[in-house]
């Protein structure tokens, strides 16, 4: 375009900077000047983060012209959405998507902006109100999970009423504050909506305006030296020395990055909408189907696998005390650490507390896809007896089979690779355990299985452990 | 740069619109109760595949995929089976109305995808069947019904139905304690030929059993029902 | 002294504060009691539910029964159906418990083969009789009060039971 055509735009341009002057607000905070050490691939992901949280806010506006916040109507609304809504499906897609991207992108923000040590003086505050934001975000990923109101979005929350009900002395009262009433009905989906798109998003808006305000009031945090020892008296000086010997202004310099970072991250959510579609609805949320094994979202799933690895004895100590004190060690960490060395380098502590917890939680969450102690309910009729120990089989040993089925053993124990693996496999259990052990083991049980004993008929016994003895490699 | 930047947003939208996209739900993929699904395959996976196999045969219980046995067995015996259970035996019931998972359609759906999918009409042509229906009520001989075990079935299931060295003893009290009276015959008459055992017509070496010898040596395999000794904790 | 117009400023500053001060509290106080309103204990939450004719359990055994909560609002829509296990022993005892595991509230199935209450979520399991047999679960499984009555069985309930208040 021509400098001439530019013309009206400019004057137009002008008209309004001379009565609004927001250009004149917002041009010293893209022009301020950064250490040229942090135009960095590894600075982004907070943008980034930034840019979901819009992508967010934009397709949640969009679904909530259309979802209905009522337990008779959500269910209805979810379908509409997804078949017949015009990109209603893309959307809710995106909205999906979005969120465990938003979830993803600001863990890494977390990790990187630990171990380059930004939260050390004088950022304390910054990294604060930063642990407020991702309470808040894992508090948006549970209420939406909680939104898309199907089966597991009922027995979710009777498991999130569950924990709230073993808090000593006010459970009772959490228990019914939580669902707005004696049980998960419409007041609790009201609830869920009021706090996933009012109160959290505008407790979120605030404080994403004050975590930007303070990086631009602070200034970003320079790229760790080892070395370079982080001392109150001496810190300010020497950034703003280090910013005005070699800095940058940030636009465009330093944000160039950070537009490439945004544009990437939301597109690799399109492209995940695209491919994957949205997520769900599942079942009706009828409480009278209890046909359903409910498994929450990926970020709940390292809690979710907790839950059934801890021994019974710890569990409500635990599930209440251990939030809080995660928590709290997350807001402590600037006052335990403030100073001192910023580099990751010549912070051994600092790595080896990631690399713990991330593995701790990548482990659990492993785990919580796999459901290794979840009974397998449909394997006693749905996983058949396999035809390598069919073959060959005398009449006992085959009623025997049809007991190991019938008595819902394979709920538990699978059988060449079929069934629950909560307890031990059985092939190859005749090798493991004499007839006597079995026998025992069957009537009495014992190390968490069940005894059988009053539900077995003597001839089922025999049939039962005259098939297991053929259960050989 | 712009171009492709357009090219591949327009793209998009018309990806989006149309049906080729791999994430557009199929209205198809709705999630269905389970009382709402009506496909025999699901159903049959669900409920049966267990103990009847996966393709209706060599399970540990009778084979459904058995022309013979289909031959012989009446659809509403089938239906009846299915939707109240054999009590005391590992047949158990999956009616609604009997605290199983099932609905009356779902029942009819299995029992008709049986019948349609296994059920081959010439299987038994120029035999008469001997009847379904007998146990004690089909006024079977002991004395005699010895006598057609030793010549029908002792050369695999051993004198006396101990047990010989091409199949197992059936005369052993815990197994007839788990089968009911019909299994027996119904076994009898339809074998278990995915396991290799032959239905009433004999594998050629003998003639095929009359319907009074299959009632006869089904009054002797019941007779030889004993209390079993009790082992409990 | 002071100047009338200074002390009338500093009464117009008092005011100000006392007035939005008033509001605050006239608004405030209600708002609060609005959000924790459920999280007061009302006793009137629990009261008898019909579960149909005792004929529809048949002696020994163990049957689904569902009813309609007895507080609701009628958006609620499906999710005002509750479902309970019914036990028969025989003759006009029985035994009534919560589909929700004690563990953290999923539903527990019954499995009349091998006698069990099983869960899907963490494996807790309970014998027939709701007591625990395996698993995580802290105690056995949560049982209505119930009661007979011209040939009806109705139980006490109304609540989503949990460790802090079961049934």
């Amino acid at each position: 375009m021509s400098a001439r055509g530019l013309g009206p735009v400019r004057s137009t341009l002008g008209w309004l900077e001379e009565r609004a002057g927001l250009g004149g607000a917002i041009a010293p905070a893209l022009d301020h000047p950064v250490p040229r050490s942090t135009a960095s691939w590894w600075y982004v992901f907070g943008s980034a983060t930034l840019a979901l949280f819009v992508l967010q806010v934009v397709t949640g506006i969009c679904l909530a012209l259309v979802y209905v916040p009522s337990a008779e109507g959500a269910y209805q609304s979810l379908l509409y959405l997804n078949f017949q809504a015009p990109f209603g499906w893309f959307l809710r897609a995106v909205h999906f998507w979005g969120s465990n991207a938003m979830v993803a992108v600001m863990t890494l923000h977390m990790i990187q902006v630990f171990l380059w040590g930004a939260h050390k003086y004088p950022r304390e505050l910054t990294w604060i109100v930063g642990v407020f934001l991702f309470l808040c975000t894992l508090g948006m990923a549970f209420t939406g999970q909680i939104l898309r109101w199907d089966q597991d979005a009922y027995w979710g929350l009777g498991i999130g009423a569950s924990i709230a009900s073993r808090a000593p002395g006010v459970g009772d009262a959490l228990v019914s504050l939580l669902l707005g009433g004696p049980i998960i009905a419409g007041r609790t989906l009201s609830r869920f909506f009021a706090v996933h798109v009012f109160l959290v998003p505008g407790i979120l808006i605030g404080m994403i305006g004050l975590h930007i305000w303070l990086v631009l009031r602070i200034g970003i945090n320079e790229w760790p030296m080892p070395g370079r020892v982080v001392t109150r008296e001496t810190y300010r000086q020497r950034y703003e020395e280090e910013v005005h010997k070699d800095g940058v202004s940030f636009f465009p310099y330093a944000a160039r990055k950070d537009m490439v970072a945004c544009g990437v991250v939301v597109l690799a959510v399109v492209l995940c909408a695209v491919l994957f579609g949205p997520f769900g609805p599942h079942g009706v949320p009828d409480p009278t189907l209890i046909d359903t094994a409910p498994k929450p979202d990926f970020y709940f799933l390292a809690l979710y696998a907790l839950f059934a690895l801890l021994p019974p004895w710890t569990e409500t100590v635990v599930i209440l005390v251990g939030p809080v004190l995660a928590i709290g060690a997350l807001f402590l960490v600037p006052f335990i650490a403030g100073t001192g060395e910023k580099s990751w380098k010549r912070r051994p502590v600092a790595v080896l507390g990631v690399l713990v917890i991330v593995l701790t939680v990548t482990t659990l969450a492993g785990l919580g896809v796999a459901v290794p102690w979840s009974p397998q309910m449909e394997a006693w009729t749905a996983a058949a007896t396999p035809v390598r120990y069919v073959k060959g089989r005398t009449p006992l040993e085959l009623q025997g089979a049809l007991v190991l089925q019938n008595k819902q053993c394979r709920t538990c124990h699978s059988l060449g690779g079929g069934g629950g693996r909560r307890g031990p496999a059985l092939d190859g259990i005749a090798t493991r355990q004499t007839r006597d052990q079995l026998i025992r083991q069957v009537l009495q049980g014992g190390g968490n299985m069940p005894a059988y004993g009053k539900n077995l008929s003597p001839a089922e016994v025999n049939a039962l452990v005259a098939f297991m003895g053929t259960l050989r490699p | 740069m712009t171009r492709f930047i357009t090219a591949a947003f327009a793209a998009m939208l018309a990806l989006a619109g149309c049906d080729a996209v791999p994430g557009r739900p199929r209205p198809d993929a709705r999630e269905l109760a389970p009382t709402e699904v009506m496909a025999f395959e699901t159903l049959y996976a669900r409920n049966c595949a267990g103990c009847h196999g996966q393709t209706g045969r060599l399970g540990a219980a009778r084979a459904l995929n058995d022309p013979v046995y289909l031959a012989v067995a009446p659809p509403e015996r089938v239906r009846r089976v299915i939707a109240t259970g054999v009590p005391g035996t590992a047949q158990p019931p999956f009616a609604l109305s009997a605290g199983g998972p099932l609905t009356d359609s779902q029942i009819d759906v299995l029992v008709r995808g049986i019948k349609d999918r296994w059920q081959r009409p010439g299987a038994v042509t120029g035999h008469q069947i001997p009847p379904y229906d007998g146990g004690r009520a089909a006024g079977g001989d002991v004395g005699r019904g010895r006598a057609v075990f030793a010549s029908a079935c002792a050369r695999c299931h051993g004198d006396d139905g101990r047990g010989g060295p091409r199949g197992g003893g059936v005369a052993d009290s815990s197994y007839l304690a788990l089968v009911s009276d019909q299994h027996l015959r119904t076994t009898v008459i339809a074998g278990r030929s995915d396991l290799g055992m032959p239905d009433w017509r004999g594998d050629g070496g003998t003639a095929p059993l009359t319907p009074q010898q299959v009632s006869d040596v089904v009054a002797w395999l019941v007779a030889q029902r004993r209390p079993v000794p009790g082992r409990l904790p | 002294m002071t100047p009338p117009s200074q002390s009338r400023r500093g009464f117009l500053f008092r005011l100000g504060i006392g007035l939005n001060v008033l509001g605050a509290a006239l608004v405030g106080i209600p708002v609060v009691g609005y959000i924790f309103g459920p999280a007061r204990r009302r006793t009137d939450g629990q009261s008898w539910i019909g579960l149909g004719p005792i004929g529809a359990f048949p002696a020994g055994e163990t049957r689904l029964a569902t009813y309609e909560n007895p507080v609701r609002v009628p958006w609620d829509g499906a999710t005002a159906k509750i479902a309970c296990w019914v036990r028969h022993i025989k003759g006009e005892r029985f035994q009534v418990f919560a589909v929700n595991c004690a563990h953290l509230g999923c539903p527990v199935r019954w499995f009349a083969q091998s006698r069990l209450f099983m869960c899907p979520c963490h494996g807790g399991a309970y014998y027939e009789d709701g007591s625990r047999a395996s698993g995580p679960p802290p105690r056995g499984l949560f049982e209505y009060e119930y009661r007979v009555r011209d040939g009806a069985l109705w139980v006490r309930g109304g609540q989503l039971p949990t460790l802090s208040r079961p049934v």
